[in-house]
């Protein structure tokens, strides 16, 4: 059991913090999918990387994997108005849909199947190496200092936008900034985790925290609990019956949910 | 308690005559060879399901669990288990298994591959740079492998290399035997052409003398454009040709579409025993393809 589960177990236990905090943003703003979205512009850059023949395991091809993130962060905050009759949603839906079908165009005029293009993008987190989760943790790590100095602005921008515009804050060049500092992180993990993975752990804790508690403080304590208990309670579920790891996960982060809500549902009825 | 489980497997072995070599094999052909030579004496684990595209296949614990214990790994090679087999091995850290090592036998070793590509580019659209990984259906590059394997369980547990040996040459002679009947069966089609949705089966054509060479699907995983597609059915309709392979993880809807368009039947094939009803052995599967064809052919 350790040998083989330790890895993931330590990445379940060192990494979700982040996108619990980033997925109350997420929640808050009303963009569940921007995180789909900016993976698939990564795996767009990685395929026109592929086209022109580079080593995609090289720093170049993450380059322009990032690059594209980079631009569908400037695509999202240019779009993100004050006031428009196009919900966010929308966008992020076509730049999600339209980065997808640019990658099947791209690679079928390309000399390779997916098979490598497929293990490139979309991990697994039964096979994370150490390396990574130690890579991985590093850039969490100097992203979350980066949220922390600057929460003050970011959580304006994402909890109060009205308050942000009237304090005269640049709210389009924070849009920016968190979309970025967002990319980046997504576009790390779902290589080493898969998409499944990250969708879940930026969504459902979050949604566990706001169903249970109000201040963010609070509901990022929740939601860190909750994505450590689904996360470690999928991987073991995974080991016993022998299932696919990421999908375990997901599956046991739908049934902490559901003992949440009875729970918040429950206390409610009580207080009434 | 881990002094305690090897006090208890150090009896255990006492007691049966000898224990069982780990075999783990990737695909479920590299299984059932793995189980004609190694008889009693290997316990065989196999990893991708037979109805699994083997250029995907979703790894699960229990797959790092088996390599990490594993006695000998078998697996196809030329870049056939590219997507998924590396990582597999780099979690088990079994150096037992690494390439070159007595423990590792990797099928595609020895077996000269079709289709080779002079160089890869784009415009040639090719998958693997090695050649055509899909050899396995060849029965006589099948006996190749079955050999490799009976020297590989040899080096690694010697006391039992002449059951190996004897086992080795009983599928010899069998496969010797059904060759001259799968032969027969499709002699009367030779030199006929064929269409499959994807290019596995170009060595199995080459040992029955079928040329599989139009494919609906010319890369694993990219549908196929509109203009590709008007063109199969063009080609086919122009070849009077009568039958299109499909293989069960493929979009059997275009096939029947092309089919339905061109007057030519489905055959649903398969490349792993196990895929098609009651095919659980290698020689099982290569008579239920040999008929099916032949029935379709017709």
């Amino acid at each position: 059991m350790w040998e083989v589960m330790f890895w993931p177990i330590v990445a379940c236990v060192l990494l979700p913090w982040l996108l619990v905090y980033l997925g109350l943003h997420v929640v808050q703003r009303g963009i569940i999918f921007v995180d789909i979205a900016m993976a698939q512009m990564a795996s767009l850059g990685i395929c026109v990387a592929l086209l022109f023949r580079l080593d995609l395991h090289g720093w170049t091809t993450f380059a322009i994997a990032l690059g594209f993130t980079l631009l569908g962060g400037a695509i999202f905050s240019l779009t993100g108005k004050r006031a428009s009759k196009i919900p966010q949603e929308a966008i992020i839906g076509i730049a999600y849909v339209v980065a997808a079908a640019a990658a099947v165009l791209l690679l079928s005029r390309a000399a390779e199947g997916d098979e490598e293009i497929k293990q490139m993008l979309v991990g697994n987190i039964l096979l994370v190496t150490p390396a990574e989760v130690w890579k991985c943790f590093a850039l969490f790590v100097a992203v979350g200092i980066f949220h922390f100095v600057l929460r003050k602005n970011f959580l304006l921008v994402s909890f109060d936008r009205d308050g942000a515009y009237q304090q005269g804050l640049r709210v389009r060049w924070w849009d920016f900034f968190f979309y970025a500092s967002f990319g980046l992180v997504v576009t790390i993990f779902v290589r080493m985790a898969g998409v499944f993975l990250v969708f879940s752990y930026l969504i459902v804790p979050a949604v566990c925290g706001i169903n249970l508690a109000r201040g963010t403080r609070t509901r990022l304590l929740l939601g860190c609990i909750v994505a450590t208990i689904g996360g470690i309670g999928g991987l073991f579920w995974s080991f016993y019956g022998d299932l696919p790891s990421g999908a375990a996960i997901v599956c046991m982060f739908g049934g902490v949910l559901i003992l949440v809500s009875m729970t918040s549902l429950l206390r409610r009825k009580r207080a009434n | 308690m881990k002094k305690i489980l090897l006090i208890l497997s150090i009896a255990l072995c006492a007691f049966s005559a000898q224990a069982k070599i780990n075999v783990v094999a990737t695909l479920p052909d590299l299984g059932s060879l793995a189980r004609d030579i190694g008889g009693d004496n290997v316990s065989v684990t196999v990893l991708a399901k037979s109805t699994e595209d083997p250029h995907f296949v979703d790894a699960r614990p229990s797959f790092v669990v088996a390599l990490r214990s594993a006695d000998v790994l078998i697996d196809g090679g030329a870049e056939l288990e590219l997507g998924w087999l590396p990582p597999l091995l780099q979690n088990a850290r079994n150096a037992k298994l690494d390439i070159g090592k007595p423990a590792r036998v990797q099928a595609s070793q020895g077996v000269r591959l079709m289709n080779v590509p002079a160089n890869v580019t784009r415009a040639a659209g090719d998958v693997h740079a090695l050649g055509n990984p899909h050899f396995g259906v060849d029965p006589i590059i099948a006996k190749a492998i079955a050999q490799h394997i009976a020297q590989s369980f040899s080096a690694i547990d010697p006391t039992n290399a002449a059951a190996y040996d004897a086992n080795y040459k009983k599928f010899e002679a069998a496969i010797n035997a059904k060759l001259q009947q799968w032969g027969a069966a499709l002699l009367p089609f030779k030199g006929q052409h064929l269409a499959a949705y994807h290019d596995s089966w170009p060595y199995f054509g080459h040992r029955f003398g079928l040329e599989i060479d139009i494919f609906l699907e010319p890369k694993p995983g990219i549908p196929p454009s509109p203009s590709h597609l008007a063109e199969v059915i063009a080609q086919m309709k122009a070849q009077k040709i009568k039958a299109i392979i499909v293989e069960p993880y493929h979009d059997r809807k275009i096939a029947e579409r092309v089919a339905s368009a061109t007057g030519a039947t489905v055959v649903d094939f398969a490349q792993y025993p196990g895929a098609l009803p009651s095919t659980d052995t290698y020689i099982k599967l290569i008579d239920a393809l040999v008929s099916r064809l032949a029935a379709a052919l017709k």
